[in-house]
């Protein structure tokens, strides 16, 4: 299943380079890491858009926990700055 | 029970990262080794719902049902004598079902087919008492009933229809181009995994790659496709589909 195996190379590489550039750049809160991560892993996940159905719907739950995650770091990321807090 | 690939590497990659993620934030102090760890844990699920999506049967024994498929069905064009090309007809025209006629005479130009052609084996197709032909299914007729929507007559949607079968569900092929004009439809594939041999099945009916091929543009563009012919060169496929009126 090749196009399996350059979806996976694609996520490893992707989210190799953004920890390693975040790391250079001096980031040291874990959330950004993750935000980052899980934004990269949907884009890559929405270009594989030929992937047989069954794997389209397996991604598609595990891009749905992946957003309800990011979703509540930025609740908890917006609460911290809002005014009056 | 086989070892899946994907499943072991999932699972390496989840524990990996549970271990690796805490120990890399909390004793070793350091933020981006966290991350990748988070990262690992991520990949590793993505991996897991990968593997629970391959089919059960192994490729050997798909090989070996699309052998004796192909076979069977060369032993009855061999029998029968039949040397005439194949022509793919759009769902429409058959009982909702795509099929491929391999006209009975030699020679016969085809160019006019009936509208409704019934659902056996050995059917008229046209005006002409020996207006007859045997009606087989092919790879590419089966796939068509995999495809959720009707692809449009467009090149475009013609492309997109061929790449997901040959790429995404059969992973036959790394990408597919396709060229439409008035009465041709000019399909390039590289990376095909399934390449022409000079063998009865294929100088009739094609080969399997170049029979999606025929079966989706047939259906797309509502009309019959003949396959004109098959060329592989460093590495590319190019399939020449004649649409029939």
């Amino acid at each position: 299943m090749r196009i399996y195996n350059k979806y996976i190379i694609s996520l490893a590489l992707s989210t190799c380079l953004i920890n390693i550039l975040l790391a250079l750049l001096g980031q040291d809160d874990l959330a950004i890491y993750f935000v980052i991560n899980i934004i990269a892993y949907l884009v890559i996940t929405l270009l594989y858009a030929y992937l047989n159905p069954g794997a389209r719907r397996a991604l598609s739950t595990i891009s749905a926990v992946s957003f309800a995650g990011f979703i509540v770091i930025v609740v908890f990321k917006v609460l911290e700055i809002w005014p009056g807090r | 029970m086989t070892t899946n690939p994907y499943r072991v590497l999932g699972l390496g990659l989840c524990l990996a990262g549970t271990i690796f993620a805490p120990l890399s934030y909390f004793i070793i102090g350091s933020v981006a080794l966290a991350a990748i760890g988070v990262s690992a844990i991520l990949i590793g699920f993505t991996c897991i719902a990968l593997a629970n999506t391959r089919p059960y049967i192994s490729p050997e024994a798909c090989e070996i049902m699309l052998k004796t498929g192909m076979e069977n069905t060369a032993a009855l064009l061999e029998e029968l004598g039949l040397r005439n090309k194949a022509v793919y007809l759009p769902s429409t025209m058959r009982n909702g079902h795509p099929r491929a006629l391999i006209p009975l005479v030699d020679g016969r130009n085809i160019q006019r087919i009936k509208k409704n052609i019934p659902g056996r084996l050995i059917v008229r197709y046209g005006t002409n008492p020996d207006d007859m032909a045997i009606a087989v299914t092919t790879p590419g007729s089966i796939n068509i009933d995999m495809l959720d929507t009707k692809p449009g007559p467009t090149a475009g949607e013609i492309e997109a229809t061929v790449t997901y079968i040959l790429t995404g569900l059969l992973d036959l092929a790394n990408s597919v181009t396709v060229t439409l004009s008035d009465s041709q439809v000019k399909v390039d594939i590289s990376g095909a995994r399934l390449h022409y041999e000079d063998i009865w099945y294929y100088r009739c009916l094609g080969s399997p790659i170049a029979s999606i091929a025929a079966a989706v543009s047939s259906e797309a563009l509502g009309k019959p496709i003949r396959i004109k012919e098959e060329n592989y060169s460093q590495g590319k496929s190019r399939i020449m589909l004649e649409v029939l009126s």
